[in-house]
């Protein structure tokens, strides 16, 4: 039942749902962009050691964000959280430029993981606000996304957890570039 | 490069706490006159007196001391309020409530002594912001006026539960300096009641301290914190390079709502609370290389350096992270997955009704769940890890780490059914309050996120520790009860076989798919393999006959009625 109204809303007024996973490495500032854009304001954060969940709505869509803890040995207990997921938002401390491949390498060990292969991808470049902090393009090219992701969609978004700059884009590129996926996953779900 | 970094920080500040100590020692010494006026001039020429007379015991590493704590302090407070000339009248009244006397007006409480103490250099924030042990007391999930009503009560039930104390231990014939035990009455039915109950705050430090068998340890281990010290700075962050990035990074994310880990506006120097907490965690990973830095630990150590000094805090952490939680902060986290079994196995015993909402059916069959942990096991690793710190507000955490170092590590599963209870109740609450809700079912999806949401948010609101405590955790005629120290040790060697026995039968199957330690935990295994990898041993609880069900509170409602 409660299938068929999601249905009917889908068709009338687009309403839709996605989980969206928000991984990157720990202090990146995940928990503050969660909370940006939850509650529009900044929590003082604390090394999350679980995850927070929070459902966002934005447009028509409700977006289950879950933000998940950060330091490298906890990251084994991400891998509960990949089933299902419309997007992964992965988030880069822009500024930390002597941990960016420690940050490329992650990224690319989970979006090689089967459960990956259909999400679309968004790269929030970090502390855009900081001085020294690398262009979303920079961060873009060391990436590498064009050489290595043929068949994902992706995109590097500049941000600023504080003033909550290119939060909205990034959602807003998220809405606009899953339409198809979500069709498949309410088929697969009546 | 960062490592010699965080290296040289660290250096520096071991010369801090080295001068920290001198001064410590002579403060012992009476005939020294005008220690204030020296440790101030010397060390923080804006501290004030009351403040640094117990930040000198935090960073002191002498075995003597009593009262080391933050919070500590009623004898030291008197003398300082007549050198402040304290403006808040309340804290008299304060005084004389633990002391004995009915306190009229326990609102005056929340100008407490470890508020009170940093007054001198924290002139510039509104302190009644902030609890007895610096941390805020609003926040999004409590509101000032909350906290004011709930404090009014719960602090009068302090300074009863203080009296109480204080009679056992004269009973006893136990002897307190400067207000603080250092030793209480041995074990029995009546103390245990009595630490359920909650110990005092200010007798925190000493009485964790003593029920955690600590001094044995130190005694055994004497100077080895100093030469953890210098063998860290030494090593100029080689070996434990990573640990030292990881732990440099979070030491400003720790507690940084709590007032003594916060930087004043014209500091100069780190907040003392930090640099002790970079020591302590720095000799960890030295001490402990198997765990090094495990996030989580820098809660541990938080905490316990707002009760105890730097030497007992470190020992603490070693206590806390080898008896009470073996494995659990241990780099490959097998005893956080071990307990994890272990919790799901007793939500399946103890929480029936909401077990088929957090294991999927294909899951709950042949324990196939003790090796595939259910999703849920992510939020509830992180209570075991930092042991409830920063997941329930500061009253009840501590009430649980009264228990906690009584009665060993059993209270914290309890403490996790009793939550997920509450939880369960929460969101049953929320269905019946919405008819929106309640008319039509949820998808799979939904119901997840409605479980996660209360999970993350129900413990937080957890204000008043009685809540938890009297009625659900410590309720008469409650089959957790039965939930003791030895079964759970029963239980973690079960669970631990169990998950052995699956991963070496996924090896000698050669089903590990690759040598890598992540991928080890996504072997595919299909419930036919689990089968023939597992007998069918299940784990059995020992139930008592006279054990009533979760909410078979007929009896209960019997009682009450004679009681009337």
């Amino acid at each position: 039942m409660g299938n068929s109204i999601s249905k009917v809303m889908v068709k009338m007024f687009g309403y839709r749902e996605m989980k969206i996973l928000m991984l990157g490495l720990d202090n990146a500032g995940k928990t503050t962009i969660l909370y940006k854009l939850k509650l529009n304001k900044i929590k003082t954060s604390a090394p999350t050691v679980g995850f927070n969940v929070e459902t966002v709505s934005f447009r028509n869509v409700k977006f289950n964000m879950w933000d998940v803890g950060g330091q490298d040995r906890l990251r084994p207990l991400w891998r509960h959280y990949f089933p299902a997921t419309t997007a992964l938002i992965f988030v880069v401390d822009s500024h930390d430029i002597k941990r960016l491949n420690e940050a490329k390498e992650e990224l690319y060990s989970i979006i090689s993981d089967k459960e990956m292969e259909d999400v679309v991808l968004l790269v929030l470049a970090n502390k855009q606000d900081l001085k020294d902090a690398m262009s979303p393009h920079e961060i873009s090219e060391y990436l590498d996304f064009k050489q290595h992701l043929k068949n994902q969609l992706w995109c590097v978004i500049g941000s600023n957890a504080l003033t909550g700059q290119g939060l909205v884009e990034g959602l807003s590129w998220i809405t606009n570039n899953t339409k198809s996926n979500n069709k498949k996953k309410t088929s697969d779900a009546t | 490069m960062d490592g010699g970094f965080a290296a040289s920080k660290f250096e520096s500040t071991v010369k801090a706490q080295n001068k920290g100590r001198t001064l410590y020692l002579a403060s012992k010494s009476p005939s020294v006159p005008n220690l204030n006026e020296a440790f101030q001039s010397d060390v923080r020429p804006r501290i004030s007196p009351g403040r640094g007379q117990s930040q000198l015991n935090v960073l002191s590493v002498t075995e003597e001391l009593t009262g080391s704590s933050v919070i500590d302090l009623y004898g030291d407070e008197e003398d300082e309020q007549d050198e402040q000339g304290d403006e808040d009248e309340g804290e008299n009244q304060e005084d004389e409530g633990t002391d004995g006397l009915a306190s009229d007006n326990p609102r005056s409480f929340t100008a407490s002594p470890s508020v009170s103490a940093p007054a001198g250099n924290i002139s510039s924030r509104d302190l009644s912001h902030y609890d007895r042990y610096g941390f805020k007391k609003h926040n999004s999930h409590i509101s000032q006026e909350e906290y004011h009503a709930w404090w009014d009560d719960y602090s009068r039930y302090c300074v009863r539960r203080k009296r109480k104390w204080q009679d056992l231990l004269e009973k006893s014939g136990l002897v307190s300096v400067n207000g603080v035990p250092d030793r209480f009455p041995p074990r029995s039915e009546k103390l245990k009641r009595y630490v359920r109950k909650g110990i005092p705050a200010e007798w925190r430090g000493q009485a964790w301290w003593y029920f955690a068998r600590g001094q044995e340890k130190l005694n055994k281990n004497k100077g080895v914190y100093d030469k953890l010290l210098a063998a860290a700075s030494e090593r100029s962050g080689k070996a434990s390079g990573r640990d030292l990035e990881v732990i440099e990074r979070d030491l400003h994310r720790t507690f940084p709502e709590n007032i003594h880990f916060q930087r004043q506006p014209n500091d100069t120097e780190e907040p003392l609370m930090i640099q002790s907490l970079r020591r302590v965690l720095v000799a960890f990973s030295v001490y402990n290389p198997k765990i090094g830095y495990c996030q989580s630990m820098n809660f541990l150590a938080g905490l316990l350096l707002l009760f105890l000094d730097e030497e007992r805090t470190f020992w603490m952490l070693v206590i806390i992270t080898s008896r009470y939680l073996p494995g659990v902060h241990n780099v490959n986290l097998e005893g956080v997955n071990v307990d994890q079994g272990v919790l799901m196995l007793c939500v399946k015993e103890y929480l029936p009704d909401f077990w088929p909402k957090i294991v999927p059916k294909q899951h709950a069959r042949n324990n196939e769940f003790l090796y595939k942990l259910p999703p849920i096991t992510l939020c509830t690793a992180s209570w075991f890890m930092s042991c409830f710190v920063g997941v329930v507000p500061i009253e009840t955490t501590l009430r649980i780490w009264d228990c906690l170092f009584y009665e060993e590590s059993h209270i914290l599963f309890k403490m996790s059914l009793s939550m997920l209870k509450i939880c369960e109740q929460d969101i049953a609450a929320a269905r019946q309050n919405n008819r929106a809700l309640r008319s039509r079912t949820l998808s799979k999806d939904d119901e997840d996120i409605e479980i996660f949401q209360a999970i993350q948010t129900t413990p937080k609101k957890l204000l008043d520790p009685q809540q938890i405590f009297d009625r659900i955790l410590f309720k008469r005629r409650f089959s957790l009860n039965n939930l003791n120290q030895e079964e759970i040790d029963r239980c973690r060697k079960y669970v631990t076989s169990q998950r052995l026995k699956l991963k070496n039968y996924a090896d000698i199957m050669g089903n590990r798919p690759s040598a890598n330690e992540n991928a080890k935990r996504d072997i595919k295994m299909g419930p036919e393999f689990v089968e023939s990898a597992l007998s069918s041993e299940i784990y059995g609880f020992r139930r008592s006959l006279t054990a009533a069900h979760w909410n078979n509170s007929i009896k209960e409602k019997v009682r009450q009625i004679r009681r009337k």
